[in-house]
């Protein structure tokens, strides 16, 4: 009340004072409001790209190579985390990086290397901007490197890649180059299905660095995958031990040992010897590197025998039954002569595959068309890759002609003239076990048995079965591949090395078989290159690592072996047959 | 005149319930935004969590990675054998020697 009456006192209102006040505060409100628009709608962009600056980072997650294991997941290879330590030569000069010398003696000391070639590396080109100091350190040692702050140093995530198994399944699972491409073996052949890219993905972080907000997707990664192979470590270890035994002991130059399982055509293991250590490969030697069991190929000389009889049953040219003259014990074809070492008059055919005869063989073999007995080695698989998958393997060697000279058919039916991998003969051998089914073989673990295709019949695989029990019993050229409770169904070879112009004086020592007879699970062939020595016969060389392989193997697959009654039993029910 | 002006609040009591659609309206307004706000703080804490909590997943996969060499490394079949053999005057029965027992 008294205020208007206070106004009703003093009527006199000076207007120009008011407008002036009145106009200030508009034009300030305007111009707040102006500049307001204009951040907000019409010049966004500026201040929004300098908030990106701050906040905005990509990030992306590292993707581990594949992991490899064994059927039952035992790993092979299995890749970790690492660091690389790289230097900016231009930052470290504009940081100044080299006033505090202690800080790079003591990144010389955790990296072990001299401290004037380290500092040398990054100092001698300052327009340099990439140069690696070390590749591959530990988490540990990355982490105290991140501590001494050090200009122009930084870490970059990698991984290394580690083979638990070491030198016993080296060429097999082969090994990755510095990058983590694989370059030999299951590494290089599946290289990209255990390959991952790493996603990128835009985020917003936050002052203290952690992420608040997630933005789209700058490259869409696709995660590693693993690798389950068919191998069994335990028997992968059993047969590269007794294979480096079986070398060492008679100085061979190299080996390899495959373990095939018969209802499959998995390969179980698969070794050879000389191996290499893949964790430590500074000095890499490449004829270490080869996976000998399917690059390398070799005349597999009498190990075939078994095939030709087979391929003679098949043919109907013998009987099983029969017997084969081979008396006075050598024979004259084509003005070439083939001998056995003794005289052994009228052979059965179990005969003739147990004492090895070659004139029996070769009596077979010329009682067919050689197409029956090319015929029956390629179908087994001789010539023709496996379907095993890997790099550098070989086919081997056979010739399709048509016109062969009596004494090549006869070298054919003891194992000349043509080539074979150690995976082909033990493949072969699978073959007759699995009742004339040919698997193609596999490394990588199969959920179900693979379709097979009959290439012998059943009734003449069983019956050379039976028919090389006798290898490895009394009288037979490989006694020392006998085990007691596993009869096996096996055949030695020794070959002779070809050289330019002939034979030289090397020999390549075989052992090749299937066991158990009456329920055949494994097939596995044993080769010696050039053993040095007394000894050079398969029976002798390979025989031994054949049968601490096979019983070792069988009893790990929990195969339940034959009483002594049951063996005998079996080993009569042959010979009635004689 | 008088009248109404002394009932001033009851005047802007009324006009509010005049137009009482659009002051409710302006009310949840304001409680969207402190929503909006809210729930946008709240969801940057959760994604900085989810965050966070993979980067302890690659922690313990690394973690998960070295235990698996040493795992591996310790049980290798052949340092098995070797301190069965060996330590533990142990041995493989040979084929002949085992005995198996049926179940039926």
């Amino acid at each position: 009340m008294s205020r208007q009456a206070k106004r009703k006192q003093n009527p006199e209102l000076i207007p120009w004072r008011l407008y002036v006040v009145v106009g200030f505060v508009l034009l300030l409100f305007v111009s707040l409001i102006a500049r307001a628009a204009y951040i907000q709608i019409i010049e966004p962009d500026k201040l929004r790209h300098e908030s990106d600056m701050r906040t905005l980072r990509t990030t992306s997650n590292q993707v581990q190579r594949g992991l490899i294991t064994d059927r039952n997941g035992d790993m092979l290879a299995v890749s970790v985390p690492v660091r690389a330590v790289w230097a900016d030569p231009k930052h470290a000069h504009d940081q100044k990086a080299f006033v505090d010398m202690r800080r790079w003696q003591a990144l010389a000391d955790v990296l072990q290397e001299p401290v004037d070639k380290l500092v040398n590396k990054v100092k001698r080109d300052p327009k340099k901007r990439f140069v690696y100091l070390k590749r591959q350190v530990t988490p540990a040692v990355a982490d105290y490197i991140e501590q001494l702050k050090i200009g122009g140093i930084y870490l970059k995530s990698e991984s290394r890649r580690y083979y638990p198994a070491g030198e016993i399944a080296a060429q097999l699972i082969g090994i990755t180059n510095i990058d983590d491409v694989g370059i030999e073996g299951i590494e290089n052949t599946y290289n990209t299905w255990l390959t991952g890219t790493p996603s990128k993905q835009k985020v917003r972080k936050s002052r203290d660095g952690s992420v608040v907000e997630r933005l789209d997707i700058v490259q869409e990664g696709e995660s590693s995958n693993d690798i389950v192979l068919s191998i069994d470590q335990r028997i992968q270890q059993l047969a590269y031990r007794e294979l480096k035994r079986a070398t060492e002991t008679f100085q061979a130059t190299s080996g390899s040992v495959v373990v095939i399982d018969v209802l499959t055509g998995e390969v179980l293991a698969m070794a050879n010897t000389p191996s290499y250590n893949p964790n430590a490969r500074d000095n890499l030697q490449s004829h270490r590197m080869r996976n000998r069991a399917l690059t390398d190929t070799f005349e597999p000389g009498s190990t075939v025998k078994p095939f030709v009889v087979a391929a003679a049953l098949e043919a109907g040219t013998v009987k099983s039954d029969e017997l084969i003259p081979t008396s006075p014990g050598w024979m004259r074809i084509g003005g070439r002569q083939v001998r056995d070492s003794n005289n052994y008059g009228d052979m059965s055919l179990a005969k003739i595959l147990v004492k090895s005869s070659n004139v029996g063989i070769s009596k077979l073999a010329l009682s067919m068309p050689v197409q029956q007995l090319l015929g029956t080695y390629q179908s087994m698989g001789l010539g023709n890759y496996s379907g095993i998958n890997l790099t550098g393997e070989s086919a081997g060697l056979i010739h399709d002609r048509r016109r062969w000279s009596d004494f090549e058919r006869a070298t054919l039916s003891f194992g000349y003239g043509f080539t074979a991998t150690p995976l082909q003969l033990a493949r072969m051998y699978a073959t007759l076990g699995s009742g004339g089914v040919l698997y193609p073989v596999s490394i990588l673990k199969l959920k179900e048995a693979p379709k097979g295709q009959q290439v012998l019949s059943e009734q003449v695989a069983n019956d050379v079965m039976q028919m090389l029990v006798g290898v490895t019993e009394a009288g037979g050229t490989a006694t020392k591949a006998h085990i007691d409770g596993y009869p096996i169904a096996g055949k030695t070879g020794t070959s002779r090395k070809a050289v330019a112009g002939g034979y030289g004086d090397d020999y390549v020592a075989i052992f090749a078989g299937v066991a158990p007879v009456h329920n055949p699970r494994l097939a596995i062939s044993v080769v010696i290159n050039e053993p040095k020595g007394d000894k050079y016969y398969g029976g002798d060389v390979a025989g031994p690592a054949f049968a601490k392989v096979m019983s070792g193997a069988l009893q790990m697959l929990n195969v339940e072996p034959i009483s002594k009654r049951e063996a005998i039993q079996m080993a009569s029910a042959p010979r009635s047959a004689e | 005149m008088n009248q109404s002006a002394l009932n001033l609040p009851r005047l802007v009591l009324q006009d509010i319930w005049h137009h009482k659609w659009v002051v409710l309206l302006s009310i949840v307004v304001m409680i969207n935004a402190v929503a909006v706000v809210y729930t946008s703080h709240v969801s940057r804490k959760l994604t900085s969590q989810w965050d966070q909590l993979l980067q302890q997943q690659d922690h313990l996969d690394i973690e998960w990675r070295n235990l698996l060499l040493e795992e591996q490394s310790q049980s290798e079949h052949s340092r098995v054998t070797r301190i069965a053999t060996k330590d533990l005057n142990m041995s493989r029965p040979l084929p002949k020697e085992e005995v198996v027992i049926r179940a039926n």
